[in-house]
């Protein structure tokens, strides 16, 4: 049985305890109001988490980014957030220890490329420093999906739980970074699953009892490819 | 940058002046600036007024000139009212096509002459379903110092009021120049909420400092015939109702007084 | 605009069988649009208007940006295939003014101090008219908002009155905009009681004004719960 989460819109009265007012709320006149559309979540904070939204990016936030423009000293970069970030081109060289001429930074990271990355600094002019984690690289066999930043969470599940059921039932390297994207690695078909099981859980993050369902999907999936055997398997 | 921040300095400063029952310039909440209007001034156009009030200068013109009429009204009259923005009037103002507010200075005095059918359009008839007399409005904004809509609107009716049917330019029933009698005279009177306390003929700083403000169009048998809203914020319901009965106080001052 | 000589009031109904106090069938459809990040369709009478959001995102030209908040951006279009007599296509007078009106109608709702230096931009297509486009256009954008996850307070509501045949009545149809006396379009925020547009245009006694202005809230509130439900009950099936 399906439970719905409290749905919300803008403006909508929540509750007069405005010491516990958190994201996606405001408060007027000793009163906690919805600010977004989405889903109120009461467990400490009174929040609203928005079905959708644009990322906005924090500090320590680790991040999915794609260079956009190569702009000495800095590769720009979208962090699909509508602001852009910009990673300092001594994030290749390791505390600068080397130094990147001018005209040579694409043969450290080109356009297009895609990367891990820290949110290094924010401020009030909304500029957004990068700072570039291990194994920053993506590329390769693997697929890029981007869901709304806002069920990242559904996806990461209660102390991990919905991501390591996924990793272990589709049997693919999933990594999902903050702003909404998230990078599978493995087997063509397995990536098609656990694709179609990520969209899934978007789309149905704000109800309950959304693990179970995801375990069944994910159970009767593979019994009936089971079923369908060394034909391959066709979706 | 510089400029947005003498922008706040000179807001907090109305609104502080506004919160000790002030004004920049010493007024009244509901008093006008000082108003000059002048008549007939630009010889080549049909009616023409130049309309001060205060710092903030409009001259509006009217030309006549036949032309079809509408489908669907073959036997009126077409009035067609425009303004100008023009750049020497303001460091805001640049050349170019008509932008939104200009559109809506324009469309807004139109709104009051129409409403209050000033014009009897099927006086300007020369041949139904041919030829009628089209009336061209055009505001011309020289200075604004604030208020733009009320000079314009004022302008525009002591232009019409000594108006002239060029019969003659164009070669038609030869009877001279026939004046065209007004049929009412509305008057914009436009308000601004600062403070929440309405402010009557904002000048150009305390435009910027409200948030929002109402045009009342009223006819000289205190019927309204138009309004208009600006502003990023929304008005309370009392507040429109108030400003509405001021608005139509204040348009009957000035229509004693100018027209 | 106002042509004489049809009687608009028969036996104590409209034209269409409507009460003074009626408003037209409503119908509405959130998140009906893929690549906008918010989107309406919203049915009021004949009329059939379509509302997207695409934002916050950032702004172009940048000289352009507001440093402290996002820039609200609202254009109103009519399909040329929209009305009775084919309209050429792109912004005339009309649209313009309608798109500043409409624009600053949304404007106190928007929390734009969470987004600097973006633009929000709401693009409303007239698809088939039937006088009352503007107000149906606020109501769809209103949706279309905060369905693409923008920051508001509250929902903003609109709709318009008129006189016809010497009386105060709810939301014209076309006939009745062509051959009334005075149409007034108002935009609210319903559960405060905020007006955040108001344009009149034709004739009407400060009394009529006022009984208009009441009538209006009221339609409001009801438009209101019509759009609240449309985005509860969109989250409430699966």
């Amino acid at each position: 049985m399906k439970r719905m989460y409290k749905v919300v819109i803008p403006g909508d009265f929540i509750s007069e305890d405005v010491n516990r007012a958190g994201e996606g709320t405001y408060i007027e006149e000793g009163k906690v109001y919805a600010m977004r559309y989405g889903v109120v979540d009461e467990k400490d904070e009174i929040k609203v988490v928005p079905f959708v939204g644009k990322y906005q990016p924090a500090k320590g936030d680790v991040v999915i980014g794609r260079i956009t423009e190569i702009s000495f000293p800095y590769w720009i970069v979208d962090i699909a957030s509508p602001y852009e970030a910009r990673l300092h081109m001594s994030e290749v060289t390791s505390g600068g220890k080397k130094r990147v001429e001018f005209g040579s930074m694409h043969t450290y990271l080109d356009i297009d490329d895609l990367i891990v990355a820290k949110v290094t600094n924010t401020d009030a002019m909304m500029r957004i420093d990068l700072g570039l984690m291990e194994d920053f690289q993506l590329g390769g066999d693997g697929r890029l999906i981007t869901i709304p930043y806002t069920k990242v969470p559904r996806i990461i599940g209660r102390k991990g739980s919905m991501i390591r059921m996924l990793k272990e039932k589709c049997n693919c390297f999933i990594f999902v970074a903050k702003n909404g994207r998230i990078w599978i690695r493995g087997k063509e078909e397995d990536m098609s699953l656990a694709s179609e099981v990520i969209l899934m859980i978007a789309n149905e993050a704000h109800t309950s009892g959304l693990t179970d369902r995801v375990a069944d999907f994910l159970d009767s999936y593979r019994s009936k490819m089971v079923k369908i055997g060394n034909k391959g398997l066709k979706r | 940058m510089g400029l947005e921040i003498m922008d706040d300095v000179r807001r907090d400063y109305i609104y502080n002046l506004v919160r000790r029952g002030k004004r920049e310039d010493g007024r009244g909440f509901q008093d006008y600036r000082e108003i000059k209007v002048e008549k007939g001034i630009i010889k080549k156009a049909e009616g023409s007024a130049r309309v001060k009030i205060g710092n903030t200068e409009v001259l509006v013109g009217v030309k006549l000139e036949p032309g079809e009429p509408f489908p669907d009204s073959p036997d009126k009259g077409v009035i067609i009212t425009n303004a100008e923005l023009v750049p020497l009037a303001s460091p805001e103002f640049e050349p170019g096509p008509p932008n939104e507010d200009s559109v809506q200075l324009a469309r807004v005095v139109d709104r009051g002459i129409r409403g209050s059918e000033a014009i009897d359009l099927s006086k300007l008839c020369i041949e139904e379903g041919e030829k009628v007399w089209i009336v061209f409005i055009d505001i011309h904004v020289l200075d604004n110092d604030g208020n733009l809509v009320d000079a314009a609107a004022l302008g525009a009716i002591a232009s019409l009021l000594n108006l002239r049917m060029p019969a003659e330019r164009y070669g038609l029933s030869g009877e001279g120049e026939e004046m065209i009698p007004l049929q009412d005279k509305p008057v914009a009177v436009t308000m601004v909420d600062i403070g929440g306390e309405i402010l009557v003929d904002p000048n150009y700083n305390e435009e910027k400092a409200a948030v929002s403000g109402l045009t009342v169009i009223s006819n000289t048998d205190g019927t309204i015939s138009g309004m208009q809203k600006y502003g990023r914020e929304g008005l309370k319901e009392e507040k429109v109702s108030e400003m509405v009965e001021i608005g139509i106080e204040k348009a009957d001052e000035l229509r004693q007084r100018f027209l | 605009m106002k042509e004489e000589g049809i009687e608009l009031i028969k036996d104590g109904k409209r034209l269409d069988g409507r009460g003074f106090d009626e408003l037209r069938p409503i119908k509405i459809e959130v998140g009906v649009l893929k690549r906008a990040d918010g989107s309406c369709y919203f049915e009021l009478g004949d009329n059939k208007v379509i509302a997207a959001v695409y934002g916050p995102r950032e702004m172009h030209p940048r000289h352009a940006q507001d440093a402290k908040m996002a820039v609200l951006k609202y254009r109103y279009n009519m399909a040329p295939f929209s009305v009775d007599e084919r309209k050429r296509p792109g912004p005339d007078r009309r649209s313009v003014e309608i798109s500043k009106v409409s624009r600053e109608a949304l404007e106190p709702v928007i929390i734009k101090e969470f987004y600097p230096k973006t633009e929000i931009d709401v693009y409303v297509e007239i698809l088939q008219s039937d006088a009352g486009t503007r107000t149906a256009g606020i109501n769809a954008a209103s949706i279309a908002l905060a369905d693409a996850g923008i920051p508001m307070k509250d929902l903003v509501s609109s709709v318009a009155v008129g006189k016809i045949d010497g009386e105060v009545v709810l939301d014209l149809n076309a006939v009745e905009d062509n051959y009334g006396e005075a149409d007034m379009p108002i935009a609210m925020i319903a559960r405060r009681n905020t007006i955040t547009a108001l344009q009149m245009d034709g004739r009407m006694t400060k009394d009529e004004f006022e009984k208009g202005l009441k009538l209006a809230m009221n339609a409001c509130q009801q438009i209101y719960e019509l759009q609240r439900t449309a985005l509860i009950e969109r989250y409430s099936e699966m």
